[in-house]
């Protein structure tokens, strides 16, 4: 377990390296110079020499890279010319605030995804059933964009019910949740259905496995059955779709924190990428990363705590 | 099941109550702004959005006059007056406090505040709104003289009143070694900054020392929200009082306001036109060029892309500013048979192609397919080159690769202030290639450029302005399309200050 964990960690920084060494080409080779761009048409010739070489963009693309990567090992993201604040503040100042949407949607997704699911897989071919299945597919195909407008012209707008915009005022938690229920709806909706179908499939096939067939011969309550044996098994392909998931999850969010306009890494991203603001782009791309990384070993992890056929072959 | 029903139905209720509560209470107005704070320095101010939040928060001699006319207002200044064509006095009002114990406002923070926009070591984007400053003589403690190497009428219209007129603490500013972010070390205005959450909001609470007495809010927001959409939607939602709206939204807002709310319609000042590059192979030719400016029908574009809510325009100066022309040379409406004159005559009558290059915004987009359609019609295949931002604003950039050669028309739409020198600046022939990127030249247009912006009478300047926008649409370079419209949406609670182009001025904002 200790050699597979160390394994992930190896692979995980590898495909950090890899994913913020193509950003870093890809936006290098996007037409737009920065620092005319962050000037404007006041820019002179002065004055963009100046934040070119403040950004250190008069350097060869290696040279830059190389320094990025050196800061990182010494925890420098760079410093934002515009604002003149150190990247890391203007990143891990936005994190939370997407954190907190990705793991909203998730877990309300999860705490009506799997029960649906369960209630699919046991009642199978019931008009419950099917009215599930219809409901879950309709959650998948509606795009969280979509989902997005309308939740916020019905609950928003017509019925006031929640807050349209923002994220809610600070140290006021009830204020932050309010502000938080449409948009985790919005991208959490889609999972809801994901996750039902998910959970169907995998519970139809443990319930016909031997163990499960055992245990009911053995006299045991149907939901001991379900819910000790045959979920704990039937939630593995779900614990790694969610932490797959993390990575759309964070796509979503650039969408959905346009739409309320919510502070967070997504809007972070997409200004910093129209703004050609180099050092916030590739810091917000590392910390997204990571994230990801850190979410898809944690479902590896936690997969193989789950199962000890896993852990056996590791 | 029903205990279950009644608690999530309790849950909702109480979350709309309390979102419904917590948006009527208090003193508290909410505005939207369209990006979020950058600089409170005015030497690295990056433009509305910033001014709009320095503007509550520092004085100036003079601020701009809310209402549908262009005018001053006495700010910090008791009295100012032009002495001399190169010379403006000032008197300053006693009394007025900066905040956090740095004192007194004096004439040596005048001279601080504008000599150093001025000065090279600070580099400041803003620096040419100041245009010929040579320096700020201190008179007296309350009394200075601004004095400039030659005459610069803009200074009231764009300097005094605005981003670079914000009048700053000498001692404050000294204390951080100038060095002045996103917190600034002490302020003079109706507001003070109370906390500033990155792409959230700034929170702004009055300022009990503020010399005009009590401010109007007891706390102001200013949310940045990007897209004008979701503004109008927070609005509808009770989220915030104010907003700029889209144009497309405004006929239905008309016909169906939302409860408690007005909607004005401002002129903007912004100008959109047709730009074609004249170093470009096939468009060198003039009269291809004016078969272009004939062939498009600007009132089809009013319609489409801006729903009837703006006009067309004749120049690049709008309505209401000196140098305005009442009429343009070609006129608005197509003209078929003339375009189709031009082409004959520019020997090009087979299958021209030319590329017009946008950038992706939506109104873009329409306007271009309706140009397409137009120029069909005499003949001209139009491609479309969409690009987004970072691309599109480096597109006629010639230090950026020989991407600026390729262009060919191009669909532009620049940001202006209230004085015409801040329009035709970026049209002569040393910005080819920087803004400049139709690569016009023309030896009149930069003499008539650099005697207009210190012409003192006024009728002489305006025919100069005018005369200037008459060469650059005889050139055929240009075909101009429209200054835009600045349709507003505010709540009935509130009475705003809004600048004749439809700027909030939200010092000015009050209580109804």
């Amino acid at each position: 377990m200790l050699l597979y964990f160390v394994k992930r960690i190896f692979l995980g920084i590898l495909i950090i390296s890899v994913a913020v060494t193509l950003m870093f080409c890809m936006i290098h080779l996007v037409p737009g110079d920065p620092a005319r761009i962050m000037l404007g048409p006041r820019g002179t010739t002065e004055m963009i020499a100046d934040i070119t070489m403040r950004m250190g963009l008069d350097q060869p693309l290696v040279i830059q890279l190389m320094k990025f990567f050196g800061n990182i090992l010494q925890g420098d993201l760079g410093m934002d010319v515009i604002s003149s604040r150190p990247v890391t503040a203007i990143v891990f100042g936005q994190l939370p605030y997407t954190l907190w949407l990705i793991f909203s949607a998730i877990f309300g997704a999860m705490l009506i995804g799997i029960p649906l699911g369960c209630y699919s897989a046991l009642h199978r071919n019931t008009l419950a059933d099917r009215v599930t299945g219809v409901i879950s597919v309709a959650c998948i195909t509606a795009p969280s964009f979509v989902v997005a407008l309308y939740s916020l012209l019905i609950f928003a707008v017509t019925l006031k019910w929640f807050p349209a915009i923002g994220a809610g005022d600070k140290g006021d938690l009830f204020d932050q949740a309010t502000h938080l229920v449409l948009p985790a709806f919005a991208i959490g909706i889609s999972w809801v259905g994901y996750l039902s179908r998910l959970v169907r499939a995998s519970m139809l096939e443990v319930l016909g496995e031997n163990h499960i067939r055992t245990a009911r011969a053995y006299g045991l309550t149907e939901s001991t059955v379900v819910y000790r044996y045959a979920l704990k098994i039937a939630i593995l392909p779900t614990v790694t779709v969610i932490g797959v998931g993390m990575g759309f999850l964070i796509s979503a969010a650039v969408f959905t924190e346009i739409v309320f306009a919510r502070p967070g890494l997504g809007k972070l991203i997409i200004e910093s990428i129209t703004s050609r603001n180099y050092p916030v782009v590739m810091g917000s791309v590392l910390v997204s990363t990571v994230l990801f990384v850190i979410s898809t070993t944690i479902s590896d992890l936690v997969n193989a705590w789950l199962d000890p056929r896993i852990r056996a072959n590791l | 099941m029903k205990i279950k029903t009644a608690i999530i139905a309790l849950f909702i209720v109480t979350l709309g109550l309390s979102s419904s509560l917590a948006l009527a209470a208090g003193d508290v107005l909410k505005v939207r702004a369209y990006s979020d704070l950058k600089s409170l320095d005015p030497a690295y101010s990056g433009g509305v959005f910033d001014e709009e939040i320095q503007g509550l928060i520092y004085s100036k001699l003079i601020q701009y006059k809310p209402g549908r006319e262009w005018g001053y207002s006495l700010d910090a200044a008791e009295s100012i007056q032009q002495t001399t064509p190169t010379t403006i006095d000032f008197k300053l009002k006693e009394g007025i406090m900066f905040t956090n114990g740095f004192g007194e406002m004096t004439a040596e923070d005048v001279k601080y505040s504008f000599e150093r926009i001025v000065d090279s070591e600070v580099k400041s984007t803003n620096s040419p709104d100041w245009g010929p400053l040579k320096e700020v003589v201190v008179n007296s403690k309350y009394e200075g003289t601004i004095v400039f190497n030659e005459p610069y009428p803009p200074a009231w219209n764009i300097a005094l009143p605005y981003i670079v007129g914000n009048i700053i603490s000498k001692k404050a500013w000294e204390s951080v070694d100038g060095k002045v972010g996103t917190t600034t070390p002490s302020v003079s205005g109706p507001y003070l900054i109370k906390e500033w959450q990155p792409k959230q909001k700034t929170i702004f609470v009055s300022n009990p020392d503020w010399h005009g007495g009590e401010a109007p809010f007891n706390e102001l927001q200013i949310i940045p929200i990007d897209d004008e959409s979701t503004a109008q939607l927070a609005f509808e939602a009770g989220d915030i009082d104010y907003t700029r709206v889209p144009v497309s939204s405004v006929s239905n807002l008309k016909a169906s306001p939302p409860a408690n709310s007005i909607i004005e319609e401002y002129p903007s000042l912004y100008y959109v036109w047709v730009g074609m590059n004249v170093e470009n192979e096939l468009l060198s030719n003039q009269n291809l060029r004016k078969a272009i400016q004939h062939a498009i029908d600007v009132p089809s574009i009013m319609q489409a892309s801006y729903f009837g809510a703006a006009v067309p325009s004749t120049g690049i100066i709008a309505p209401g500013l000196v140098g305005h022309r009442d009429e343009s040379l070609v006129a608005p409406e197509a003209n078929v048979a003339r375009a189709k004159e031009y082409l004959a005559a520019a020997g090009l009558s087979g299958d021209v192609r030319v590329t017009l290059d946008i950038l992706n915004k939506a109104a873009n987009v329409t306007t271009a397919q309706v140009i397409q359609a137009n120029l069909a019609q005499v003949g001209i295949t139009l491609e479309i080159n969409l690009h987004e931002s970072g691309a599109f604003w480096s597109l006629g950039d010639h230090t950026a690769g020989d991407r600026y050669k390729d262009i060919q028309l191009i669909l532009n739409r620049y940001s202006m202030a209230p004085d015409p020198s801040y329009a035709t600046g970026w049209f002569v022939t040393s910005q080819k290639g920087v803004w400049n990127w139709e690569r016009f030249s023309d030896a009149a247009f930069d003499t008539l450029e650099v005697a207009a912006k210190s012409e003192v009478d006024n009728t002489k300047r305006d025919q100069m302005y005018q005369r200037m926008q008459d060469i650059m649409e005889n050139s055929g370079a240009y075909r101009f399309i429209t200054h835009e419209a600045t349709p507003v949406i505010y709540s009935n609670s509130v009475n705003p200050g809004f600048r004749p182009d439809g700027l909030p001025l939200f010092r000015y904002f009050s209580s109804n």
